[in-house]
């Protein structure tokens, strides 16, 4: 087949190129751009606008290099990825290139990467539990298969650490790793525990630098996610780590500007909620077929900033990660009401009870700072919140099974209070307090 | 509008993401539908602007939003003009279905593709449904738009046919007998003062931006049970008002939603699920068609439908999917049947229209929000009301998801402005696990006397605020310093939150509390407010009265708690008032 070329490239900035005229390439299709004399395929781009009189195109490696006399050759076709089972244990790029130095790929099947929204009629309402052995998890903030929850975390915490120990224990058929933005470390990490745990065999990891193209990191998620996709819609069940959207954001914000759109907050694009929301939502237990679970990173320094708090709204909750603990009163899983019902009988009230008297502490806490909390029931809930930090917020230990953890609980009101006092009904306390 | 005979078209000249640009040399009309073609499917787009084409002055620019995915759209490719603007199908069968916000019906889509791919359609209700017509005019009659000419049975509801609204003074040519028909058939021929004759079907298409018109409009009086304590009691909304319900993420919007959806007392639910999760519609319609509708017995979704432009949906149709449920609303309400439409949430609305006038290059207002968006959301707004000539009513409650939890923003505000209630969600609250976290603290309601009377709502409400208020000076200068008035006068406030204002709404009897069951509640409310109780033994310390006070009360919270989860029959019911009376008393009582 013979491709149409263009010669002549008219503008070439950050990330983005143009071309004057319309060479009658389509919304989204891809481009090749070759070195003018070599014919030496330099990167890919996308068309992103086009008019009767320019088109732009976002170019995949980067525009460093390119002059305008470099080539242009349409491939008349959109974004797709390649798919094939030989993918797993291997290693790609953002926009699916083998990147471990291992042999190409053969691939099965070209999968489209517009993320298509799932028919909702086709999704199952979540009711199936995905115990991770984490207490602060398993009885205050149940997972639940085919949720897509983010872990946020200030950047020094060790939110990666609890992403692969969440991993590890999961029960998913095939793993994919989409990182943007990475550290080498991190990437090394990853890779290690991985390896270390037996999964690497069901892995696909899709990972962007820090410092690589912007585009690719951009295109990252979309890649992963059709992946992702097509091993759900052929039955498996799929487990989708995303660290850290806060980078992906972050080069969404750049190239947005780089187009001169108009920015809403902090230079994010009006469109972040969206386009977050279109990622996430590729979450989805399928009927008939498997489910794609997403666990996210998300790295902020206020809740308030734009992409933690659009997260929010888009993700079924979150995990709080801070001072190295998962804290209750900011975590919240919204699927757990589509599970703990089904657990003992004490999981619901001890839940609510507990977190009740934390709140209750946490403000015993602040009046303690200023000298206030000088009453003996003041003084049982500082020590309640000492003991709940210790045995409950920890996420870093030996995994303990639900029911353990269940006992763990009613251990720690023991120490501290009087049955009346943890607000529990009487026919529990009777059952369970002994 | 114009009806130029020949098909009108244009050529794409501009493409960007869900915005394009197209030239025309007939005639455009403002606000009308096209369909362009991309790949050989065509997809609908609405126009938004009009332009003169600096390159050719017989030509003009056409500017419009796409409300599907535009890969694969070139430049060149046709346009073509419908004439008609943005409209929804009413008529039976309008409940109990689920569609896109564009009036798809998904479960019909699903039959094609198992995703949402552009072009795809389908016909927004059953045209093979056969209905059973009762006609209600005969020939000759006189019938303007609005009035009913029939009746078939939709469910449990009398669904009437109307004339379109349109339609003025026409007499009715013919009219067919009792018969099953589809919404395709001709029921009736009317003719217009002009003498031009119109067919009328059981279903007909109305301009989603056009409201449809009230028969009688009247101020909303009466109260909703909504079966939430802290709305009924202290924030209540009448049948044709209007609640603007912000909270930041994680403060149960969603739960609330939900309640709403399963127990407020009204004939028809909508629910617009507008740019938010998927996963929380689909809750809606696969586990809420399991549940009873707490009036009528019936499954819950019999009452319901759903338009769901959810958040990975094209943003574009978002827009249109709260004008669609508004004006099904409408449709009902002018049936004069009682109507709550739910929209979650009108950020993500008012945020559709912030990315297409960034698009279009308008200049941005507060955090880029189009600068005209408090006025378009009091036009939404103003969509809802009671109507006496029907004794219909459409009552809108929207969530408002504020960037960042604060209600500073222009939504928030705007929403605020335009509301009769405000129900604000409180990330504190949430924090503590006090659901639901409506704070007893901050909310307005237009609504004065209800389930109980104001006094009474005024008493709770300063009970609340003084225990609040006692809350933060023992935080401050601790307990000791507290006078032990005050200090059962905090415990009392305590109790009425977390045993009247807390609820949960999984349970499965505490989740919903009928009017006659808040009265009781009421009464035992007021007479601990009123009560002086009398707990000091002669010869105790200060802090041993305090400790003493605390155990008694946490021992009357434990038992109402359990009486709101078990007390069913009216007998166990009206044990509450008894209670605290006992309680007041300081006598033995069992628990």
């Amino acid at each position: 087949m013979i491709r149409k070329e263009i010669n002549r490239i008219s503008e070439v900035g950050k990330a983005l190129i143009s071309v004057e005229g319309n060479p009658g390439v389509a919304l989204n299709h891809v481009v090749e751009l070759l070195e003018a004399d070599t014919n030496q395929s330099l990167s890919f781009a996308k068309a992103i606008n086009i008019t009767e009189d320019s088109t732009r195109f976002q170019v995949f490696n980067g525009t460093q290099g390119l002059s305008t006399q470099t080539k242009i050759r349409m491939h008349e076709v959109p974004l797709s990825a390649g798919f094939s089972h030989n993918m797993l244990g291997r290693s790609f790029d953002g926009v699916g290139d083998v990147a471990d130095g291992g042999p190409e790929i053969i691939f099965e099947k070209e999968v489209s990467t517009r993320l298509d929204t799932l028919n909702p009629t086709v999704r199952l309402v979540p009711k199936q539990p995905l115990w991770t052995g984490i207490p602060m998890i398993d009885v205050f903030n149940t997972l639940v298969k085919s949720q897509k929850i983010p872990i946020f975390a200030g950047p020094t915490e060790p939110y990666n650490r609890l992403l692969s120990q969440i991993a590890q224990g999961a029960q998913a058929d095939v793993i994919i790793f989409a990182g943007i933005g990475l550290k080498f470390d991190e990437y090394h990490y990853f890779k290690e525990q991985l390896s270390q745990s037996g999964n690497i065999d069901k892995t696909i990891m899709f990972s962007h630098l820090a410092g690589d193209s912007q585009i690719k990191g951009l295109m990252l998620p979309d890649v992963a996610l059709s992946v992702a996709r097509e091993f759900a819609d052929q039955g498996k069940d799929v487990l989708v780590l995303l660290t850290d959207m806060t980078n992906w954001s972050n080069i969404l914000r750049n190239v947005a500007n780089y187009q001169d759109q108009i920015p809403s907050l902090q230079g994010y694009p009006g469109s972040l909620y969206s386009e977050l929301a279109k990622r996430y939502e590729v979450a989805a237990d399928i009927e008939g077929a498997g489910s794609i679970t997403i666990i996210g990173a998300t790295t902020l320094e206020s809740l308030e900033d734009p992409v933690p708090d659009n997260t929010g709204y888009i993700t079924e909750g979150q995990f709080f990660l801070e001072s190295g603990k998962l804290k209750l009163a900011r975590s919240l899983s919204r699927l757990k009401q589509q599970v703990n019902g089904d657990t003992r009988s004490d999981h619901r009230p001890i839940m609510t009870a507990m977190a009740s008297l934390l709140a209750d502490a946490e403000k015993a806490y602040e009046a303690a700072e200023v000298g206030a909390a000088n009453d003996a029931f003041s003084q049982k809930l500082l020590r309640y919140r000492e003991d709940f930090i210790a045995n409950m917020e920890e996420p870093f230990g030996d995994p303990i099974e639900l029911n353990a953890a269940l006992d763990r609980c009613w251990d720690i009101l023991k120490r501290h209070f009087e049955p009346t006092e943890t607000g529990l009904s009487k026919k529990l306390i009777d059952e369970y307090w002994k | 509008m114009n009806n130029t005979n020949k098909t009108r078209t244009g050529t794409l000249i501009a493409i960007q993401d869900s915005l394009v640009k197209a030239r025309f040399f007939s005639n455009v009309i403002m606000g009308e539908t096209a369909q362009i073609m991309v790949d050989g499917k065509s997809l609908q787009a609405e126009v938004l602007q009009i332009a003169p084409d600096p390159k050719n002055p017989e030509a003009g620019i056409a500017e419009m939003q796409v409300f599907e995915d535009l890969t694969g759209a070139q430049i060149g490719a046709t346009v073509e003009f419908t004439g008609k603007p943005l409209s929804v199908l009413l008529g039976p069968g309008l409940l109990t279905s689920i569609w896109d916000g564009l009036q798809n019906p998904l479960y019909k889509l699903s039959e094609q593709n198992a995703y949402l791919v552009p072009g795809m359609k389908a016909a927004a209700l059953d045209e093979e449904k056969l209905w059973d017509f009762t006609p209600s005019v005969a020939v000759g009659d006189v019938v303007s738009g609005g009035d009913a000419i029939g009746t078939v049975p939709e469910g449990r509801l009398n669904h009437k046919i109307l004339v379109p609204f349109n339609f003025d003074k026409c007499t009715v040519e013919s009219i067919i007998e009792k018969k099953s028909v589809n919404i395709t058939e001709t029921v009736a021929v009317i003719r217009d003062k002009q003498d031009v004759k119109h067919d009328v079907k059981l279903a007909f298409r109305w301009a989603v931006k056009s409201p449809i018109p009230f028969k009688s409009r009247a101020i909303p009086s009466k109260t909703i049970s909504t079966g939430v304590r802290v709305i009924d009691f202290l924030a209540p909304v009448s049948y044709g008002g209007t609640v603007g319900n912000p909270g930041p993420f994680g403060a149960g919007k969603t739960v609330l939603q939900h309640s709403l959806c399963k127990y407020a007392l009204a004939d028809i639910i909508i629910m617009a699920a507008c740019g938010e999760r998927a996963g929380e519609a689909v809750e809606v319609f696969k586990d809420f068609a399991e549940l009873e509708d707490p009036s009528t017995g019936d499954s819950l979704m019999n009452r319901m439908c759903i338009f769901g432009n959810t958040s990975s949906m094209p943003v574009a149709a978002r827009e249109a999917s709260v004008f669609i449920a508004l004006t099904v609303g409408e449709y009902y309400r002018y049936q004069g049947y009682s109507v709550v439409l739910l929209a979650d949430s009108t950020s993500r609305w008012a945020q559709a229209l912030r990315e297409r006038s960034g698009r279009q290059g308008d200049i941005p207002g507060p955090e880029a929000f189009p600068m005209d968006i408090p006025d378009q959301i009091k036009g939404m707004y103003q969509r809802a009301g009671a109507d006496e000539g029907t004794g219909g009513s459409l009552t809108f409650i929207g969530t408002v998801s504020p960037a960042g939890g604060n209600f500073q923003e222009p939504v928030t505000q705007a929403t605020m402005d335009a509301t009769g209630g405000f129900w604000g969600l409180s990330q504190d609250r949430a924090d503590a696990k006090k659901y639901p976290a409506i704070d007893p603290l901050a909310y307005t309601s237009s609504v004065y006397d209800s389930f109980i009377s104001w006094t009474d709502r005024n008493k709770m409400l300063q009970t609340l605020d003084e225990a609040n208020g006692i809350d933060q000076t023992i935080s401050t200068i601790g307990l000791k310093k507290v006078p032990l008035e005050k200090y059962v006068l905090y415990q009392k406030g305590l109790t009425i939150d977390f045993c009247v204002m807390q609820q949960n709404a999984f349970h499965e009897q505490d989740a919903c509390t009928r009017p006659d069951r808040l009265v009781i509640i009421n009464e035992a409310v007021q007479k601990l407010i009123d009560s002086s109780i009398q707990f000091a033994q002669e010869g105790m310390e200060d802090e041993e009265v305090k400790v003493l006070v605390k155990n008694k009360f946490d021992e009357l919270r434990q038992w109402w708690r359990d009486w709101n989860g078990t007390a069913v029959s009216s007998e166990e019911q009206a044990v509450l008032p008894q209670k605290v009376e006992q309680f007041i008393l300081q006598e033995e009582y069992s628990l």
